[in-house]
């Protein structure tokens, strides 16, 4: 100290060294329990997924938390006394503010989206089973079945898609499935108008065949293809019926050989089969008539069917019908039992008259 | 004497606050081009918690340098913030490893299920393109190959979504069609018994 007193400039340097220790030490603390909360709320955020699911929330959040420990930084860099953390602080705080935002939107978000697919799901399972149930009671099961299969098969991978939390893509697949479902109830509504332009005629040759079958004193036979009902007609009047199958395709009119169809039209039985017939028994009918064969000419003229296609034939009324299903190429089929019984009362020259559908009768 | 070795100290000091007071510029921009590596490499998916860890020292050695720039030259020394920006660069690097990794497995496992749906769709279309069609069963078959034809759609779009790297979408579609394709297969089963003995669906 002596020593000091006696050199001022030293006495001078040291003080100064001093003061500048004091000076760099500072008075303000930085806010590192504010940092260290905010980049733990931060984490939070993405471990509840708010990256995919509430991105912009998070990325603000983020930017916060950077820019508030860069402001600590320039606050340290600086001498202590000229120190001010209150705005690192600010930001600090609201980036925990902002990464709570991005929780909350991420659970909303999560919350919404599984509900929706949730929804969703049970709403295209509901809507399949019942398409299903109709179609499976329709002339135009074969035509059909098709689009509810494969809304059938959107639904499975939605449901996978669901379960692995891939919201999004599960609810693309049940836009899909509900998308083939509205295209199944269009040409569902497409057949039924088709029905219902040409009720009126097939009303009539139902009248028709009933007149004259009052008239002769005869029998006739009626199939009702949408009922599945083979009918036997007795003087007028209805005689017995007897379910039946028919073609695979037989939602409309034949159009050629090897379409599925079961014409529609008025026939009549050429032939008896009680031996020659693959199907037990069977009665021959004379399709194509002369109104199949200008329908089949008209249909090549328009351009409906190939130039190269076939009218077809061998349409009969026959056995080993009982399964349940519409299986044969165009054909009637009825039980062995209800073929024999048919077979006691209708001989060749029997008139069939084929509709798609009846309102009236029986 | 004593003022050339006091001279000779200023000096030193000098050389020594010098050395220290360069900026890790280089170091900086090399663990920035490896943060963008690993965001590209989808390291926020498949390693997200190896880049949170990188990426908090990346901004800790931020924060370090900014600091340090705020001081006065003199006093400025840049050596921890430029080992904590080397840090930060392998810790990315490691990052981007560790998602390429992940991503992999995930990517085998997905290439596995899609190799046992391909097998799948390809019996099920070889059975029915052999299956006896007749009278009885020619409405199953065609029906069958119409939601054969649909699975395959389905298989497309899974392929689609693997080949975008959208594995997880991918595995969900692919899973869907590996059990349709085996449903269909008993299907086809029950068309060909059909024609065989004439029985119902």
């Amino acid at each position: 100290m002596a020593r000091l007193q006696r050199n001022p400039g030293l006495f001078f340097a040291a003080h100064s060294v001093l003061a500048m220790v004091i000076l760099l030490s500072g008075c303000d603390k930085p806010p590192t329990q504010s940092l260290d909360n905010a980049k733990a709320r931060l984490a939070d955020a993405g471990k509840a997924g708010a990256i995919r699911y509430a991105e912009p929330a998070y990325r603000k959040a983020e930017k916060l938390v950077q820019q508030g420990w860069l402001e600590i930084a320039r606050q340290n860099g600086r001498l202590g006394p000229l120190r001010d953390y209150k705005t690192a602080d600010s930001i600090l705080a609201l980036s925990i503010l902002a990464s709570q935002e991005a929780i909350a939107k991420t659970r909303d978000s999560l919350d919404r989206v599984s509900f929706k697919t949730r929804l969703g799901l049970e709403d295209l399972q509901k809507q399949i089973a019942n398409w299903t149930e109709s179609v499976n009671g329709s002339l135009a099961r074969y035509k059909l079945e098709r689009f509810a299969n494969a809304a059938e098969l959107q639904l499975h991978v939605a449901q996978n898609l669901h379960r692995r939390g891939e919201y999004d893509a599960a609810l693309t697949a049940l836009t899909k499935g509900n998308e083939t479902l509205r295209q199944l109830s269009v040409l569902f509504a497409d057949f039924a108008d088709a029905d219902a332009r040409r009720l009126s005629i097939w009303q009539s040759w139902i009248d028709e065949t009933l007149a004259n079958s009052r008239a002769t004193g005869g029998y006739a036979l009626i199939v009702d293809k949408s009922a599945h009902k083979t009918y036997l007609i007795k003087s007028g009047r209805l005689a017995k019926s007897y379910n039946c199958e028919l073609g695979y395709n037989s939602a409309h009119q034949k159009l050629l050989a090897g379409d599925g169809a079961t014409p529609e039209g008025r026939y009549q039985v050429v032939q008896i089969k009680l031996r020659s017939s693959k199907y037990y028994k069977a009665l021959l009918l004379d399709y194509p008539n002369d109104s199949d064969r200008k329908r089949f000419a008209e249909n090549k003229r328009q351009g409906i069917i190939s130039t190269r296609a076939r009218i077809g034939g061998l349409i009969e009324i026959h056995g080993d019908g009982g399964k349940g299903d519409d299986w044969t190429e165009g054909c009637v089929a009825l039980t062995n039992q209800d073929m024999d019984h048919i077979l006691e009362y209708v001989t060749a020259g029997t008139p069939v008259t084929i509709v798609r559908k009846s309102v009236n009768w029986p | 004497m004593k003022k050339i070795s006091a001279i000779l100290a200023i000096f030193a000091l000098l050389a020594i606050f010098a050395g220290c007071s360069k900026a890790p510029e280089a170091e900086m921009a090399a663990a920035q081009a490896s943060l963008q590596a690993a965001q590209q490499a989808e390291a926020e998916t498949y390693a997200p918690d190896a880049l949170r860890m990188a990426q908090d020292t990346l901004n800790a050695a931020t924060a370090a340098k900014t600091e340090q720039d705020g001081k006065f030259a003199l006093f400025r020394s840049y050596s921890a913030s430029k080992d904590m920006f080397v840090r930060a660069d392998a810790l990315l690097k490691q990052a981007s490893s560790t998602a390429a990794t992940e991503k992999e497995k995930v990517k085998a496992q997905v290439m596995e299920l899609l190799a046992q749906a391909q097998a799948a769709l390809d019996s099920a279309n070889a059975a029915v393109a052999k299956a006896p069609v007749g009278k009885g069963n020619k409405a199953d078959i065609e029906l069958i190959k119409n939601d054969l034809a649909g699975v395959g759609v389905q298989f497309g779009d899974a392929k689609a979504d693997f080949d975008a790297g959208k594995y997880m979408v991918a595995k969900g579609k692919v899973e869907a069609v590996i059990t349709k394709a085996q449903s269909l297969m008993g299907e086809i089963a029950a068309a060909v018994a059909k024609k065989r003995t004439g029985s119902a669906r």
